[in-house]
């Protein structure tokens, strides 16, 4: 299709004919086409980028019409990428949007296909999709745009390895848990509560019958950290006591003899109230909870805890609109027999929902009505029962939903500031000596060693925040370096294209490190004595570990796993290989799988080794590491600005885990028995210990452990956001 | 419709904005029509911000036909509109964007016009004039003081950007930033703005080195040399050969109004030039930013929720970066 040829007229003047002609010869990913993702597409395809691929996984809601403005209310439900892509290619027939309805997860989209972007630039709405990205484009050696907003504020900020700081340089703060047993027995806020409701009951009453069971697990993890015995022994016979409920909800009709919804109601408001009370010494020092009472809430006679707020319940306006006569209905608070009456009638939905087989189970869902009001009148009555001021639907949807909220102005400001910084990058790399800085053409290798790397001159770049401070509303400050202990950046990146069918993490490991070039190959049937890779330490440096992820699959005591192939480990396309020396002195080698062209001969060795062989970088001296994921308290906002956001994804308070919905995560639930094999061998409290007590050698090791839930606090109902957080949560979806 | 009652199609719709600035915000602004004059990239982005928030009715004039050279910031319009009215060809494309918003056209300039303009404004709650010359913002803007209605004025020259707003007395409400966090309240403030033409007079003299160097005047002074060219040439530098009268005019302003020595005796000549070469063109990126935080400050002032801009922004592209200057204006008062 042709187009007007005065319309690249002013930015031809603006950019100069160089830069100006580079822009239609640059692949450009966009990571997410929501908020952020639909100003920035428009914005991109305006300035004149023409080869641009859009990835989303996520389908248009209602909600998100209030600033996606490529979508339509007639598109709800559509997937956002298609869409968006659609929508934006009237904006200049020049470009050439190819939309990918998929999660940047996916395997397909491995470091091969990243590299075959000239720039990343990221448009999404939560951090482990952020992170997957961001090191994806360190592999790739691409660099990266990253952007974050939520409500008025927001920020940009480029990405180069080697150059600047990568987005894990600075660690982000882990959402706010909270302790199983303020949550499950002793809850003095709304939020302890709500997290109570949604995490726990929804589970108990509608869930599987593991996660049933998931509530006593989450109770030996407490018992070990020594929370008092006799309360979690109470807590544990309570959660098994779930039985006769659930039978009630699965054969619910209306001509039921018993009602699902007084027999839950009896027992979680009542019961097992009571059960808690029998512990005298639990409310010495905290106010009892009052158990409720069906019949005595209905006729309007009960007396509770506190009657001012939790009772009575005013049908006043919350929060922010106080005093205002304009109000939306599910801004109201309900009085505790309104509460009740919702109890009532949202199980009974939800045990219609379960009795017509039409579905095996129901999460808690924002979007979805019944188990929005389940979990606002759940909580609330938990809330009567304690004495905490309830919550209107309104504010329970945010709580429990974590809603950022989100604006148009907003995105369109970050949308234009990423596209700025993504020009300084092209211009960037334009004025470098080598004409092969365009990161699609560099090859595989070079990217990694700084020393081979072209010289380019990144110091336009900024890093740009919108902030409160009237006097300075963008605020746009150079770069820092990166942090040379960071467990991302810092590492060694390198590809191997293979068959996982046929090569073997031996293969993998002795190829990248180059010891199968020294050795004789004989030596392939090791039954677990073997110390194979320690015995042929002969340079003082082969005491590595081995990881997938967060999962170990061999360390100097222990090969097993060396002459198992990648896909019997269950190591997949786009994963990494991690080869971790333990005595620290080396930066942590990762390998990304790939896969082998259509062309490679079939009686060649199924893979292909890097050519050169990465070389190995020294790690600076200081054995101080800042693995990612555990943050210290932040103090200074400017640089760091937590970039979170989890708009529509509960992204605490089901279980800290990815649900899969979103960019998060697909878990490989086929996990091979490696880790566990170890684990058993080796004691994992002991792997964890010893990993702390020596200082940690290894800022991926550590971070590995971490992440599996070893160190951190891990579980269901053990997050939520809190009125009083002073973290600012940034994001987007 | 109930005006105190939301409908559950604006309540999905408006959902999370609702979240961040209440009912009430949301209902002023639901209530409110703005006037834009000028169909630009910069009033294209604002358009399409204020209308998916969810403003009552915007009013839109712009005289001219769409040129091939819009395409490149104006999304509103495609190939086919060339030689078309603007305002007509961009009307349902803006009505598309909220089905909730009332878009009034105006193909021509007359309600420009002194008289005309007066009358117009009587019947709007605030007045938005994109890329236009500062000689007439001032007349426009004296006009909108004897109404008393809300002033604003933004636009581009190449890779820079500027906001101006007279608000009048203008009132709002705003978390106290000075107590401690967790002991926010909310409190009403009061700010009075000065006209455009009190606030070209202003001075710098009060402002220390740091306090001049934060503000980044290079920039500033690169406008309003602009506008000081644009006065006395009737037309926008448009080359290399316009830099040195730029540069002149631009120092001779730095000089006037007394900016401290320490920090800028001369505008830097490669901004002088960039700026007399780019000068008369638009680019998305910048449009997208200058037309985000003037939608978003609009909204700010309907709304009468948080600080507006006081006074005087200026956006440097080249840096990202944005300052805002108090040209003649006192410091808010509670």
């Amino acid at each position: 299709m042709s187009t007007a040829p005065g319309r690249t007229k002013h930015a031809e003047a603006i950019l100069g004919p160089k830069l100006h002609s580079r822009l239609s010869q640059t692949k450009v990913l966009v990571v997410g086409a929501g908020g952020i993702g639909c100003e920035l597409l428009k914005t991109i395809v305006l300035t004149g980028f023409t080869q641009i691929t859009l990835l989303d996984l996520d389908t248009i809601d209602l909600s998100n019409l209030n600033r996606q403005f490529l979508f339509r209310t007639k598109d709800v439900k559509k997937p956002k990428s298609i869409t968006a892509a659609r929508a934006a290619s009237s904006f200049n027939p020049n470009a050439k949007i190819t939309p990918i309805f998929g999660n940047i997860k996916d395997e397909e989209y491995d470091v091969n296909w990243f590299k075959g972007f000239g720039v990343v630039l990221n448009a999404l709405d939560n951090l482990d999709a952020r992170r997957h990205v961001n090191k994806m484009c360190m592999a790739a050696g691409v660099p990266l745009v990253e952007s974050g907003t939520a409500g008025y504020l927001g920020q940009v900020q480029p990405l180069v390895k080697d150059a600047t700081e990568c987005f894990d340089c600075i660690p982000k703060p882990t959402p706010k848990s909270f302790p199983v047993c303020t949550i499950r027995s002793t809850p003095s806020q709304p939020i302890h509560c709500i997290v109570w409701s949604k995490s726990y009951l929804m589970g108990q009453l509608f869930g599987t019958d593991e996660e049933a069971g998931a509530g006593t697990s989450e109770l030996d993890e407490a018992e070990k950290n020594g929370e008092n015995a006799e309360e979690i022994a109470k807590l544990r016979q309570e959660a098994r006591s779930f039985a006769r409920v659930r039978a009630a909800i699965r054969s619910y009709n209306v001509n039921s003899p018993e009602d699902p919804a007084k027999i839950a109601f009896e027992k979680v408001f009542k019961a097992d109230i009571e059960n808690l009370l029998s512990m005298s010494d639990m409310w010495k020092h905290r106010a009892p909870p009052v158990p409720l009472d069906y019949d005595t809430i209905i006729n309007g006679s009960f007396v509770g805890v506190d009657s001012s707020q939790a009772l009575n319940g005013t049908t006043g306006a919350s929060g922010q609109t106080n005093g205002s006569k304009v109000v939306m209905k599910d801004q109201k608070k309900l009085t505790l027999k309104e509460n009740l009456e919702l109890f009532v009638s949202s199980v009974h939905s939800l045990s219609a929902r379960l009795s017509s087989n039409e579905v095996q189970t129901i999460e808690f869902d924002k979007d979805d009505e019944d188990t929005l009001d389940f979990v606002t009148a759940a909580s609330n009555l938990r809330s009567a029962a304690y004495g905490i001021e309830g919550k209107s639907k309104w504010e329970v949807k945010e709580m429990a939903g974590n809603i950022i909220p989100a604006i148009a102005t907003t995105n369109a400001i970050i949308a234009g500031l990423i596209v700025l910084q993504a020009l300084n990058l092209l211009r960037a790399s334009l004025s470098s000596p080598s004409p092969s800085a365009s990161a699609s053409s560099s090859s595989q290798d070079a990217i990694h060693d700084p020393g081979t790397q072209p010289k380019v001159d990144y110091s336009s770049l900024r890093n740009v925040h919108i902030q409160i401070k009237p006097s300075v509303p963008l605020s746009s400050v150079k770069l820092s370096s990166p942090n040379p202990n960071c467990g991302i950046c810092r590492d060694t990146y390198t590809l191997v294209n293979c068959d996982r069918t046929r090569t073997t993490l031996r293969d993998i490991v002795h190829g990248v490190l180059g010891w199968s070039k020294q050795k004789a190959n004989g030596n392939s049937q090791l039954n677990g004595q073997g110390n194979d890779v320690a015995d042929n330490d002969e340079e003082g440096d082969r005491e590595i570990s081995v990881y997938e992820d967060k999962r170990i699959l061999a360390d100097p005591d222990w090969d097993d796993n060396l002459d198992r192939t990648l896909e019997s480990l269950n190591v997949g396309r786009g994963k990494f290989i991690s080869i971790v020396h333990e005595d620290g002195a080396w930066e942590t080698v990762q390998v990304g799988i790939g896969e082998l062209p259509p062309t490679h001969p079939p009686n060649a060795d199924p893979y292909i080794l890097p050519s050169p062989l990465p070389k190995l970088v020294k790690k600076p001296k200081s054995k101080q590491s800042v693995p990612p994921s555990t943050p210290p308290p932040r103090t200074s906002l400017k640089r760091s600005l937590p970039v979170d956001n989890d708009n529509d994804d509960v992204l605490v308070i089901d279980d800290g885990e990815n649900d899969g919905k979103k960019a998060g995560a697909r878990d490989t639930n086929g996990e091979p028995a490696a880790k566990k094999a170890k684990m058993s061998n080796d004691g994992a409290g002991n792997t964890k210990n010893s990993a702390n007590a020596t200082g940690l050698t290894s800022p991926s090791k550590k971070r590995k452990l971490e992440e599996d839930g070893l160190v951190m606090m891990d579980g269901p109902g053990e997050g939520g956001m809190d009125e009083d957080e002073d973290v600012i949560i940034i994001d987007e979806d | 419709m109930n005006p105190s009652e939301f409908t559950e199609e604006e309540q999905g719709r408006y959902d999370r904005q609702i979240r961040l600035w209440g009912i009430e915000a949301q209902q002023r602004m639901r209530n409110a029509t703005i006037l834009v004059v000028k169909l630009k990239g910069t009033a294209t982005e604002t358009i399409k911000n204020i209308v998916l928030a969810g403003i009552g009715k915007l009013i839109l004039v712009d005289a001219d036909d769409v040129e091939e050279e819009d395409l490149g910031a104006g999304f509103f319009f495609c190939d086919d509109d060339v030689g078309k009215k603007r305002v007509d060809a961009a009307k349902a494309r803006i009505e598309n964007l909220n089905p909730l918003v009332t878009v009034e056209v105006v193909p021509n300039f007359d309600v420009l016009n002194n008289q005309n303009f007066e009358s117009t404004v009587n019947g709007v709650d605030l007045v938005c004039i994109t890329d236009w010359d500062s000689d007439d913002l001032v007349r426009l803007n004296n006009i909108c003081r004897r109404s008393q209605k809300p002033f604003y004025a933004g636009g581009t020259y190449g890779l820079l950007g500027y906001i101006f707003c007279d608000l009048l007395d203008h009132k709002y409400i705003s978390p106290d930033r000075s107590s401690p966090k967790d002991a926010q309240k909310n409190v009403q403030m009061k700010a009075s703005y000065p006209s455009l033409q009190d606030a070209l007079r202003h001075r710098w003299s009060a402002l220390s080195k740091r306090q001049t160097k934060e503000l980044n005047p290079a920039s500033i002074f690169a406008v309003l040399s602009l506008w000081k060219f644009q006065s006395s040439r009737k037309r926008l530098p448009n080359g290399t050969q316009d830099a040195q009268d730029l540069q002149q005019m631009a120092d001779a302003l730095v000089s006037d109004a007394d900016v401290n020595k320490q920090v800028l005796t001369t505008v830097p000549h490669d901004l002088i030039e960039s700026v007399a070469l780019t000068a008369p063109h638009e680019f998305s990126p910048i449009c997208a930013v200058v037309g985000g935080l003037l939608a978003q400050d609009i909204l700010k002032t309907l709304a009468a929720r948080e600080p507006p801009i006081a006074n005087f922004l200026t956006f440097d592209g080249n840096t990202g970066g944005a300052s805002v200057c108090r040209l003649s204006m006192p410091t808010t008062s509670l």
